[in-house]
């Protein structure tokens, strides 16, 4: 990409926008717990908003990181993203009802590791390259524990991991002194859930190309702040309904559609309003006309 | 030896199905200018050259059609999981997969080209109408045929991956097949047909590309028309050939050593190509004349 790189200066400032998005983030995950209070599923949608915000926050972050002339590192931004995150969402599961705020903490600290290797080490020399790491692998941990969260219902680890169970039948009469009697075991099947099934591979990817896209897409002199947001919800919700679709193997039909709806409605006003925005930005909206010239040497 | 008469038959489907797929995904691609060719096509309304080439700037082709093809096996996974048939869930999973790329190919034109408004690029409306259809359908082949691989690859081969994960490595391979084999075609030859064959593209000539067709105004169509000729076939051999070597040499050989006659078949096959390489490079030199020196200069 040769494109000059001038992000626009932001209307909303980025510590606000980190606020909200943490807040947001933090809080969506855990109004999943109201599946466990509850015994029902409908509120796994909140995990995918979690996530939305997680990803809104985190392309104004790519933004800034960004405009210190990586043109080609935008997609790569994504990638670190998740990268550190997948590491900080699969530990921070394990402490269950804290797990949320251990991913939060485990990931900056990851990423502030991250960062100060890629700063001070490799010498890239980018003022805000510690923080935005950190911001960046918080995001991207957020990001996967919300549509994880979304996808199962929960965001503990043994539900990220176990499908389903089997019962394994055994004669265990000679053990038993020559009676009749059976072991029913409950043995967990991996191969159905969540990371043993791969599904996560889809959340990694879903969300690493949401969170690099926006700022990617619309980088160049007349970027705005409001449209390149407006991409990254967009994108986000999009991202939503693919985790809704895979979410129906994990929490049921009701569960399910009211996500995929929920997702589809949000995300339908945000994309046809980041098209007005784009009408708004352009030079101009033209429908099959021809090239208009304006002086290239040929 | 029943089994490995199945595993050769499955190798050479698998082969025939990723040699379609990469064909599809480098005609897609260079239909929306992705991957190396978008630099220019960015660049070219800076550079004061309006055109008419649709800029789908969706990060590079490897990470996308990972996504992509990712999507096509999460969601076919999700629905065998729910015990769809197969085919049919292969078919969902592509139609959701296309649906998400679609709609990243409209932001990223639309984002590219509004921000551009200080160059006086207009948003041409008509290319996102007639082509987005068009690289949809070429990724619905891409993502269905690589889909179908990385099924085969689970169902019939027992490869221990999750389908989903399948998905995601044979994506990323497809884009980096099609971006590494196809995309020369395009963004050194087809947008650069003004400029002396063979000559690169020299610093002044960067964002001069080609916007006028034989006919009226060159459309990112007449790139399909082009690269489905030349670079297309070339991805599809590239990413057929990865596919049938790859799963021929671990039917033929996982048996010996312990699984270690694979690893060897590999690095044979590393080794074989990289001769084959080096012999054409050489050949190449010797034909179309040897590199001229670049002139040492200060900068």
């Amino acid at each position: 990409m040769t494109a000059k790189m001038e992000a626009s200066e932001g209307k909303m400032p980025h510590n606000k926008l980190m606020t909200y998005g943490l807040v947001i983030a933090v809080v969506g995950t855990y109004l999943t717990y109201l599946n466990v209070l509850t015994g029902v599923a409908v509120f796994s949608f909140f995990g995918g908003i979690a996530a939305v915000a997680a990803l809104w926050w985190g392309s104004d972050t790519i933004k800034h990181l960004c405009s210190y002339g990586l043109g080609t590192g935008v997609p790569s931004a994504g990638m670190i993203a998740f990268g550190s995150g997948a590491i900080a969402m699969i530990v921070g599961t394990k402490f269950g009802i804290a797990s949320p705020i251990v991913t939060v903490i485990l990931a900056a600290i990851l990423g502030a590791v991250i960062g100060y290797t890629a700063n001070n080490i490799i010498n890239m020399n980018i003022p805000v390259m510690i923080m935005s790491l950190m911001e960046l692998a918080v995001v991207g941990a957020m990001t996967m524990l919300g549509f994880a969260a979304m996808a199962t219902g929960s965001f503990e680890f043994n539900q990220l991991i176990i499908g389903s169970m089997s019962l394994s039948v055994e004669s265990a009469g000679v053990a038993a002194g020559g009676a009749q009697t059976f072991l029913v075991t409950a043995i967990p099947q991996y191969g159905n859930s969540l990371i043993g099934g791969a599904a996560l591979a889809v959340i990694f990817f879903l969300g690493a190309l949401a969170l690099q896209h926006p700022f990617n897409a619309c980088l160049g002199p007349n970027e705005s702040q409001d449209r390149t947001l407006m991409l990254a919800l967009s994108c986000g919700f999009l991202s939503m309904i693919v985790v809704a679709i895979i979410s129906f193997v994990f929490i049921g039909l009701l569960a399910g559609t009211i996500s995929l709806i929920i997702s589809l409605i949000a995300w339908f006003y945000c994309y046809k309003t980041y098209i007005d925005l784009s009408k708004r930005d352009a030079y101009a909206w033209l429908d099959s006309k021809p090239i208009i010239e304006v002086g290239g040497d040929q | 030896m029943e089994e490995i008469v199945l595993g050769i038959g499955i190798t050479a489907l698998a082969g025939a199905l990723a040699t379609v797929a990469g064909a599809a995904e480098d005609t897609e691609s260079d239909i929306g200018s992705q991957g190396d060719p978008n630099s220019q096509v960015q660049l070219a309304p800076q550079m004061g050259y309006i055109h008419r080439i649709f800029n789908k700037a969706v990060s590079g082709e490897p990470p996308a059609y990972g996504l992509w093809c990712a999507i096509g096996a999460g969601v076919a996974w999700a629905f065998l999981q729910l015990n769809y048939n197969p085919a049919l869930a292969i078919i969902l999973g592509s139609i959701v997969a296309v649906f998400i790329q679609g709609i990243y190919c409209t932001s990223g034109y639309l984002g590219r080209t509004a921000s551009l408004a200080k160059f006086k690029q207009p948003v041409y409306i008509d290319i996102l109408k007639s082509l987005t259809s068009v690289t949809m359908a070429h990724a619905f082949v891409a993502i269905f045929c690589t889909t179908a691989v990385c099924y085969l690859m689970s169902a019939a081969l027992h490869h221990p991956f999750a389908l989903p994960l399948l998905g995601l490595i044979w994506g990323i391979a497809l884009g980096a097949a099609g971006s590494a084999s196809g995309n020369p075609f395009y963004g050194k030859e087809r947008q650069y047909q003004n400029q002396k064959f063979g000559a690169g593209v020299p610093i002044s000539a960067s964002g001069n590309i080609v916007r006028y067709a034989e006919a009226g105004q060159r459309s990112s169509l007449d790139n399909g028309w082009f690269t489905t000729k030349f670079a297309g076939p070339a991805s599809g051999i590239c990413f057929g050939l990865i596919v049938f070597l790859e799963l021929w040499r671990t039917v033929l050989f996982e048996e010996s050593l312990a699984g270690w006659g694979a690893v060897i078949a590999g690095i044979v096959l590393i080794l074989i190509f990289t001769f084959i390489d080096r012999w054409i490079e050489v050949w190449g030199r010797k034909t179309y004349g040897p590199y001229t020196e670049p002139e040492e200069s200060s900068s």
